[in-house]
């Protein structure tokens, strides 16, 4: 039970950050390598912000996101747009922006551990323990996943209730169309992929609460995002907080079952084993 | 008024010259046919016209006398300008009733979206029994009249076809045609690319003909049915049967 109860804790924020690459990939069509990156940004803002001023995370996400916004689409304006540009096909776009992101993931490592340097780093907020049918577990996990669940309910009303949602949504599945409908294809793409920074930005904040991190640990939240997207499906919304929660779930099980040396290898074969059988993904349409 | 004047419209694909200075011209409340063989440039000229394709220096669009040469594609929408490409263009994975809903995104159709829903549902009554079905579990008639009432949520002056009856049983062929006229009697301009040509000129009020990317012929319909070159090449030479070259 503790184990169903901490996976799906650690679920709510895998389905945030894995929902922002979600958007960068689906509708910017930019398979964002650095996307733990920002994710560690996220947090290391959220923990600069605490240490320095004494702010809750909760209020300084809100300054986070705008900021990760803006960056984000500073990003995608002047790296990625040339290569948009530049691309004669879909296939083409993705190869590039891979490598880009790639080299720009070790740009941000550098930029990070220029900054705040190589130590771990953590902060305690709201650690008090909250019994769960008898088992306790960190105040700070709880309020992560709420507010993770907050962001992703959000995410999903909006894109799936909305115009500007919708239009999103049209970009992803067909942009040529989108165009015919009179939708600016090159704007809207900039907007998916800076909230999608955004919304990964605000996971790594809430991640902060509870989990020691450094300059260097992106990487691992970059292949754990990917696992969940392939997973769960690419465009697929539901699909990715249902990947989330599995991929939650089974690391949580095997950290506690076997060993927690072996959970991002859990990961990896949960992964190639939904690959072989469901090559769509989970939730993948196929077309 | 709603008229779309295509002038010296040259298009090329690297050294390939596709298009080579071809006029034409759709009012309201017509529907006007090019004929030509496969690959004479029928297509090229339609994805232009909805701003798709890039246009070589001297050509010129006009839509109600305002110049929208150059612009990008949801400018000529937002112009009046639907186009239904050949592969039909629909987002697959979307439901009938997103697919319509993003045809009335453009600004110049958001006012009068209950309308033209209403409009397109008296229509193709099909698409009103269904309207949370993705689209791409449709059949193909299906898919065509999701396109086409697509197009026609944008509140355009001038629909663009693209081979609308590519892939679809004769029963249905006449089920769209009889849709074309209903269309053009809401004072909609029509301008179609159609293979089955003896309908198409059935249907139009005008017509042209392009070969090798140039206008040759461009008149009535009716004048173009019994014109004797047209008859040889497009309808075949006794009327009968449809024959291209």
């Amino acid at each position: 039970m503790d184990i169903l109860i901490g996976g799906f804790l650690l679920g709510g924020t895998y389905a945030l950050m894995a929902l922002g690459l979600q958007l960068q990939y689906g509708v910017a069509r930019i398979m964002n390598l650095a996307n733990g990156e920002m994710l560690v940004a996220g947090a290391f803002g959220a923990f600069w912000f605490y240490s320095g001023f004494q702010m809750r995370p909760f209020l300084a996400i809100v300054l986070i996101v705008p900021l990760a916004f803006v960056v984000n689409w500073a990003i995608y304006h002047y790296l990625l747009t040339p290569l948009v540009r530049r691309a004669k096909s879909r296939g083409q776009l993705e190869v590039d922006g891979i490598l880009a992101t790639f080299g720009m993931s070790f740009i941000l490592v550098g930029l990070m551990l220029a900054v705040f340097g190589g130590e771990y780093f953590s902060y305690s907020y709201l650690e008090r323990a909250v019994f769960v049918l008898e088992q306790p577990y960190g105040l700070n996990r709880i309020a992560a996943f709420c507010a993770s669940l907050v962001f992703c309910i959000a995410l999903v009303v909006w894109l799936s209730h909305t115009r500007s949602g919708l239009a999103l949504r049209a970009v992803a599945v067909n942009p040529t169309a989108a165009g015919l409908v009179a939708i600016k294809v090159a704007r809207t793409s900039a907007i998916a992929f800076a909230i999608g920074g955004a919304v990964t930005a605000s996971g790594g904040a809430l991640l902060s609460m509870f989990l020691t991190f450094d300059a260097s640990i992106g990487v691992i939240f970059t292949l754990k995002a990917l696992i969940i997207v392939i997973l769960g499906g690419v465009g697929e919304i539901r699909g990715t907080v249902a990947a989330a929660f599995l991929l939650g779930l089974a690391e949580t099980a095997v950290a506690s079952l076997v060993d927690p040396g072996l959970t991002l290898a859990a990961a990896y074969l949960l992964f190639i084993v939904v690959l072989l059988v469901r090559p769509r993904g989970l939730f993948g349409s196929r077309s | 008024m709603g008229m779309l004047e295509i002038r010296d419209l040259s298009i090329s694909y690297g050294q390939h010259r596709a298009v080579e200075k071809a006029s034409l011209r759709v009012a309201k409340g017509e529907i006007v046919v090019i004929l030509g063989a496969n690959g004479a440039g029928k297509s090229s000229i339609l994805r232009a016209a909805a701003g798709l394709l890039p246009a070589m220096p001297g050509s010129s669009f006009e839509m109600n006398g305002r110049d929208i040469t150059n612009c990008p594609p949801d400018e000529f929408v937002e112009a009046g300008i639907a186009l239904v490409p050949e592969d039909r263009a629909i987002f697959a994975e979307l439901t009938v009733q997103e697919n319509l809903k993003l045809g009335a995104y453009p600004k110049r159709a958001r006012k009068k979206a209950p309308d033209n829903l209403a409009r397109v549902l008296a229509l193709f009554p099909r698409l009103a029994e269904r309207p949370r079905q993705r689209v791409q579990t449709m059949s193909g008639g299906e898919q065509q009249m999701v396109a086409i009432g697509r197009a026609m949520m944008s509140a355009p002056a001038i629909l663009l076809l693209d081979e609308p009856s590519l892939g679809l049983s004769p029963l249905l062929c006449s089920e769209l045609f009889r849709s074309l006229a209903r269309i053009r009697s809401t004072e909609i301009g029509i301008l179609l690319v159609e293979q089955n040509a003896k309908r198409a000129l059935a249907i139009a009020d005008r017509g042209y003909v392009l070969e090798n990317g140039c206008v040759t012929a461009s008149d009535r319909s009716e004048v173009l049915s019994s014109d004797e070159r047209v008859r040889k090449a497009y309808l075949g030479s006794d009327g009968s049967s449809i024959n291209l070259r």
